[in-house]
């Protein structure tokens, strides 16, 4: 473990022997950490290693079983959230914490008040309010908007709003990135280190190794509890930094994935046939918009791109029946042969397309029910006999997917909101997939999960169209989209900007042609 | 009218867009009650309509904190407790003395406060859930006035029936209504209704974000027990007496009209006016009705019946506002008056 030898005085925060467990669970064994005034610290492990629990100690969300936090130098506590905010802490939580019915003016200004008292007047509050999200990029956003009319990436800006108004010294991102979109984070990370030049410090975790080599200047990795190494980010490597993250396992395939795209052909393409299992026809998502044609074929994964709310997610909704279209249609092959349109995501379902949400605490999983409830959710018409389960059924048919999947959890019983993020969505994904669909939309699924759970979903997918289903997948993260896809259909201002072939693309033609510049292919290509 | 006027009756209303509906209705009640009872708008009637009213208003603005408060909030003491405050003012505060008006009315205040206030910590900081907890306090105040007085007496002052009537020709019971009205005009300027909205929508939210939750939730309970108390106070003077059977029946009716208010049972969305409203229009419905010679059995039944339509009314209206991204009726209406109260 490299590290300068740090005087107290010139340690903002330090962290040491911190311990916590849950029930038999060891979420943090001995962890330390230690941030300097004007530092971006970056708070790198797996899921599962701690990181999230070391958070919440510092938050006051929780509190440790053991261990020794100084802050400015001097021994604290933090009991609860209002205690390590008074004393300069700010924290941004991976779960987009809103009141769905109030403004986004109240919720930015959540918690400051007292019970009665207002802290600022009304007038003060949408000054401030509209400060930080200009600070944010979302200058034109209503203040007045009701925060369930917003998208997740405005919602997760509105909480980024809610820690920065605050005095802060040390801010804390868990995953804050993760829902938005490359403009949005160019400009939270331009106002970190404008507010690292003033001498505040930053805690982040990010699975993405790319912000992690951009952004921090120290690195702390966590591993199953412990804190294994703090190093300077220009002594050490993105490849370093995974390895030890991961401990003894191999993470060169990890490793390729977040640096380099790699270019595999199109298993189907390979023998030379193309089956179209989905048709989209004449399709306008918006009245007036222009119209769309696309085809998708059997073991093709389609990726859809594009900057926050230009319509790829509302073109993943139409093809899984959640969104009707302002015009045109999205058409499935019958076991006849001919085409008929999606109706409705019933309809969508029984016809073999499955849709993996974005928001999996909102739209995906039950919390207070268990892996295998939530697993077996799909299956329930398919299993049952004269309206009985057999749960030994049930119970066989989960093991053949979390063995697929590589999903390992202490109980299938537990409640699934105590897996972690990677673990939870493998288990949205494992639902879906025992579904048998035909063609598997994925909106964002890898958000918040680390590397090398990714990778191991990234080789899972492969398999999954080489054996001959369709994906579509919607994602933010380039070089995921370039790692994975045969195709990426590139949406901007509600239509098709172009459909580039992943193979002979790179990642600067992908974000001109999110911006709206046209490249060589055109729309229906 | 002045543009700071304008904007906080913009930001009033818009809050408020979830009562207009119960609102319009308590308006058209009115009207049909007017036309089948002619001397219900008679000005010698009025005193004693609004007297009668008043605690099915109150208990249902007593209702709303607790179940604004989300997370399985709600207050089924409200009832009880009314019934044993008629009974502790004219047993044993009245013949104790403490009948004068400055005396008796911060008594009554202070006292619903501190038995809401006990709710609110077997809620908030003993965590346990709401139905169980107020349901021992129904028991507990429901047995406490049988015994403290078993049948119907006591001595009520005379200041408190004269509320039934007019000082001249302001009826008394308006005093009372002015007072609530400013309570809670009071209670909208400072940061609690937000405070317990936030709560109620996603008590995490407010915690991580700094919120002291837990003093929400209780005094939520607090300004229940004390708004029950009131209904009490005001029962007590409708009725002349003490009564301990007369309380717990305010309880599903508190219900009934914050769900006719148009208050999520959910909690996080609605507010006092609404379920004001909701509490004009279960009078109304019953006093209509009454006039109508319909038995007073029938009432309960009529009562049940307007619960289900106005939960499944909710229901809908919620559906299609989040249909609508937000901007439905509520809000064209809201804006509208705005522009109407601009050019004044």
């Amino acid at each position: 473990m490299s590290a300068e030898s740090d005087s107290p005085t010139s340690v903002l925060l330090e962290l040491t022997g911190l311990s916590r467990s849950f029930g038999e669970t060891r979420a943090l064994v001995s962890a330390s950490l230690a941030v300097k005034p004007g530092e971006i610290h970056a708070l790198a492990g797996e899921n599962g290693s701690g990181k999230t629990t070391l958070i919440k100690v510092l938050s006051g969300v929780l509190r440790a079983d053991s261990g020794e936090l100084r802050w400015a130098g001097r021994l604290a506590r933090f009991p609860n959230p209002a205690s390590a905010q008074s004393a300069g802490i700010s924290t941004v939580f991976q779960e987009t914490l809103v009141a769905p019915e109030l403004s986004v003016r109240d919720n930015i200004v959540l918690g400051t008040d007292g019970v009665f008292r207002h802290r600022r007047t009304a007038r003060d509050e949408r000054l401030v309010a509209a400060q930080a999200l200009n600070e944010l990029g979302l200058e034109g956003l209503d203040l007045n908007r009701a925060l369930w009319t917003l998208s997740l990436a405005e919602r997760q800006i509105v909480t980024i709003a809610r820690a920065i108004i605050r005095p802060w010294q040390l801010l804390i991102l868990d995953e804050g990135t993760s829902a938005l979109d490359t403009t949005q984070r160019d400009r939270l990370f331009a106002y970190l280190r404008r507010a690292r030049a003033e001498g505040r410090s930053v805690l982040f975790t990010s699975h993405r190794m790319d912000e992690v080599a951009q952004l921090a200047d120290t690195v702390s990795v966590l591993r199953l509890g412990e804190t294994v190494a703090r190093l300077a980010m220009a002594e050490t490597s993105p490849r370093q930094v995974l390895v030890l993250m991961a401990g003894r396992r191999s993470v060169d395939r990890a490793l390729a994935a977040s640096e380099h795209p790699r270019v595999e052909p199109h298993p189907v393409a390979r023998e030379g046939t193309r089956v179209p299992v989905l048709r989209i026809q004449d399709l306008a998502l918006r009245r007036g918009a222009s119209t769309m044609a696309l085809a998708v074929d059997r073991g093709e994964i389609l990726g859809l791109a594009g900057l926050e709310g230009q319509g790829q997610v509302d073109l993943a909704e139409c093809v899984c029946g959640l969104q009707r279209p302002a015009s045109g249609a999205v058409l499935i092959a019958d076991g006849s042969g001919t085409w008929r349109a999606v109706r409705n995501f019933g309809d969508a379902n029984r016809r073999g397309i499955a849709y993996v949400p974005r928001d999996r605490k909102q739209e995906g999983l039950f919390f207070s029910l268990s892996t295998l409830d939530n697993f077996s959710l799909t299956l329930m018409r398919e299993l049952n006999h004269i309206g009985v389960i057999r749960p030994s059924v049930v119970r066989l048919r989960y093991g053949e997917y979390a063995e697929l999947l590589h999903l390992k959890v202490r109980h299938s019983s537990d409640p699934v909101g105590t897996l972690s993020g990677g673990n939870q969505q493998k288990v949205l994904l494992a639902r879906w997939l025992s579904t048998r669909p035909q063609i598997l939309v994925l909106n964002d699924p890898l958000r918040g999960v680390d590397a090398n759970t990714k990778e191991e979903l990234y080789q899972l997918f492969r398999k999954l169209a080489a054996d001959g289903l369709a994906i579509v997948l919607v994602s933010t993260e380039i070089l995921e989209l370039l790692t994975l896809c045969d195709r990426i259909a590139v949406f901007h201002d509600g239509g098709l900007q172009a459909v580039l072939p992943a193979a002979r693309t790179t990642d600067t033609d992908v974000v001109a042609a999110m911006f709206g510049h046209a490249i060589e292919s055109s729309p229906g290509g | 009218m002045t543009g700071r006027a304008i904007g906080v009756l913009g930001t009033v209303l818009d809050r408020s867009s979830y009562a207009v509906a119960p609102t319009v209705v308590a308006v058209g009640l009115f009207i049909a009650n007017a036309v089948v009872q002619p001397s219900f708008i008679d000005s010698s009637n009025w005193a004693s309509t609004l007297a009668v009213s008043s605690p099915f208003v109150l208990t249902a603005l007593a209702q709303a904190p607790p179940l604004l408060s989300g997370n399985g909030g709600l207050d089924l003491s409200v009832g009880p407790f009314a019934g044993f405050i008629t009974v502790f003012v004219a047993a044993v505060l009245v013949p104790a003395g403490l009948g004068a008006p400055e005396v008796l009315i911060p008594l009554v205040i202070g006292f619903g406060l501190a038995a809401g206030g006990v709710n609110g910590v077997l809620i908030a900081y003993v965590r346990l859930p709401p139905i169980i907890a107020t349901l021992g306090t129904y028991l507990f105040y429901s047995g406490i006035s049988t015994y403290v007085l078993p049948s119907p007496g006591g001595v009520v002052p005379a200041w408190l029936i004269k509320l039934d009537g007019s000082y001249g020709p302001v009826p008394g019971i308006w005093i009372v209504f002015a007072v609530v009205t400013a309570g809670w005009m009071l209670l909208s300027r400072t940061a609690f209704l937000r405070n317990l909205l936030a709560v109620g929508g996603d008590e995490r939210a407010a915690y991580t974000a700094g919120m002291n939750t837990a003093m929400v939730k209780l005094w939520a309970y607090a300004l229940a027990g004390m708004l029950a108390a009131l209904a009490g106070l005001l029962l007590a003077g409708v009725i002349q007496s003490g009564d301990a059977t007369i309380g717990p029946g305010y309880t599903l009716t508190s219900i009934a009209a914050v769900a006719l208010g148009g208050i999520s049972l959910a909690g996080g969305r609605g507010g006092l006016l609404g379920a004001a409203m909701g509490g004009a229009v279960l009078y109304l419905v019953q006093n209509l009705l009454t006039v109508a010679h319909v038995s007073v059995f029938q009432l309960d039944i009529a009562d049940g019946l307007l619960l289900i339509a106005a939960l499944a009314l909710n229901g809908a209206l919620e559906r299609l506002r989040k249909r609508g991204g937000g901007s439905g009726a509520h809000r064209v209406i809201a804006e509208a008056t705005v522009a109407v109260a601009g050019s004044l």
